[in-house]
């Protein structure tokens, strides 16, 4: 065998057993003996290549827009908050429901009450207003849960957890629209968090009822 | 692998699909981090470009996500993605314009002709080869080789295969395939011997 017919016979030899003659022409010959061996480490050394590079988190953020925009993630629940307003429905009836609109105003009048007018556009201002605008919430919370404890004391503790809760809700929501405010999902989870608390804050100032 | 993460508490990949298909967000990010490496390496190696690449990982992985409640786990899901990926950089090369494969003969001329390198006293390319060298070298391919390399040697798809996705022979395929690892060799030989500073 020459070394030109070897090289013709190359690509079959690499993709499987040399035949004998090929095999005793390698014994012979440095040069071609040299470029199997080459070309060997070669296909050796491509898997290495195989999933070695990482690609920049962006990459994974503009995924997760997309599939929110195009409806194909499911919006988060609140933890723990899913079976409480249908827990309550079932006990109150039609009351637990009664105006909830109302109570997204009640709501809604305490935070634009409460909420300091925003004098700069400079994101510390920003940041200091929604500070502000939460210190508010809380207060208000606990002047309900005060009110509470007055009129309904034993309901207090519950009140309190699942304020808790939808606060939890309401501030992993204002990141998420802080995060992409374009995000038409993440507002919609927002209005949501905010949906729930008006619906707690009329259960809680309906007492009358069982 | 699958164990370590389980035993971790993390979900399995089944799980993980399973949950992808009911629109849970945590499950459609636990399958990208696990398959991103694979799919990006795939893109990159074959478009040599980072911001295409990443533009193509992304794509893929939409496509998949959008067709994931038609998986029914016939195949497995790695390679129902990887194939997937392999179309969507098909595509865009030839979108580009850019020849998928090669038609052409050797640029340099006859195969069978002697080559410079024979007999000559060149550096050798024994042991192992650096992987960035490497790197470089597949980075410096014709498409069109870089292609059936990244194919064959780096993802495994066996010629048949790569006949079908890039619409070629297998005879073509197997002709590439050579040409390019004897190009690879030439540039890792060049490489080597700059290194050691001669000219």
């Amino acid at each position: 065998m020459t070394c030109a017919e070897l090289r013709r016979e190359l690509p079959e030899l690499l993709e499987g057993d040399p035949s004998a003659k090929l095999q005793a022409h390698l014994v012979g010959c440095g040069a071609c003996s040299e470029l199997v061996r080459n070309l060997e480490t070669i296909i050796r050394e491509a898997r290495s290549l195989q999933a070695c590079e990482e690609p920049s988190p962006r990459v994974w953020n503009s995924i997760e827009i997309a599939l929110r925009q195009e409806g194909l993630i499911r919006q988060p629940e609140p933890k723990g908050r899913a079976a409480f307003v249908p827990s309550l429905a079932r006990r109150w009836g039609v009351a637990a429901w009664l105006v909830p609109s109302a109570a997204l105003v009640l709501v809604g009048a305490f935070l634009i009450v409460g909420r300091q007018p925003r004098v700069e556009q400079l994101p510390g201002a920003e940041s200091r207003a929604r500070v502000q605008v939460t210190s508010r919430v809380d207060v208000t919370d606990q002047q309900l849960l005060e009110q509470l404890a007055l009129d309904a004391p034993l309901m207090k503790a519950a009140y309190e957890k699942e304020l808790n809760n939808v606060n939890e809700y309401i501030r992993d929501a204002q990141n998420l629209v802080d995060e992409n405010p374009n995000d038409e999902g993440a507002r919609q989870s927002l209005m949501d968090a905010y949906g729930q608390k008006a619906v707690i804050y009329q259960l809680a100032l309906d007492r009358s009822l069982p | 692998m699958t164990d370590r993460r389980q035993a971790k508490g993390e979900p399995s990949e089944a799980e993980a699909i399973a949950g992808a298909k009911q629109g849970d967000a945590e499950a459609f990010e636990f399958l990208y981090h696990l398959h991103k490496r694979r799919v990006y390496s795939l893109c990159l190696r074959m478009t040599a470009n980072t911001a295409e690449a990443e533009d193509l990982t992304q794509e893929a992985f939409l496509q998949l996500f959008r067709k994931i409640g038609t998986f029914r786990g016939e195949s497995a899901f790695s390679t129902w993605l990887h194939r997937m990926a392999v179309n969507v950089v098909l595509m865009h090369l030839r979108r580009k314009g850019l020849a998928v494969v090669s038609l052409d003969e050797t640029p340099e001329g006859d195969e069978d002709a002697p080559k410079k390198d024979f007999g000559a006293d060149d550096l050798t390319l024994s042991g192992s080869i650096d992987r960035l060298q490497l790197q470089a070298a597949v980075q410096r391919l014709p498409p069109g080789y870089r292609t059936i390399f990244v194919l064959h040697d780096v993802e495994g798809y066996e010629h048949n295969e790569i006949a079908d996705l890039v619409g070629c022979s297998i005879g073509n395929s197997k002709s590439q395939l050579h040409k390019a690892r004897m190009k690879l060799r030439e540039f890792l030989k060049t490489s080597r011997a700059e290194k050691a500073g001669k000219p």
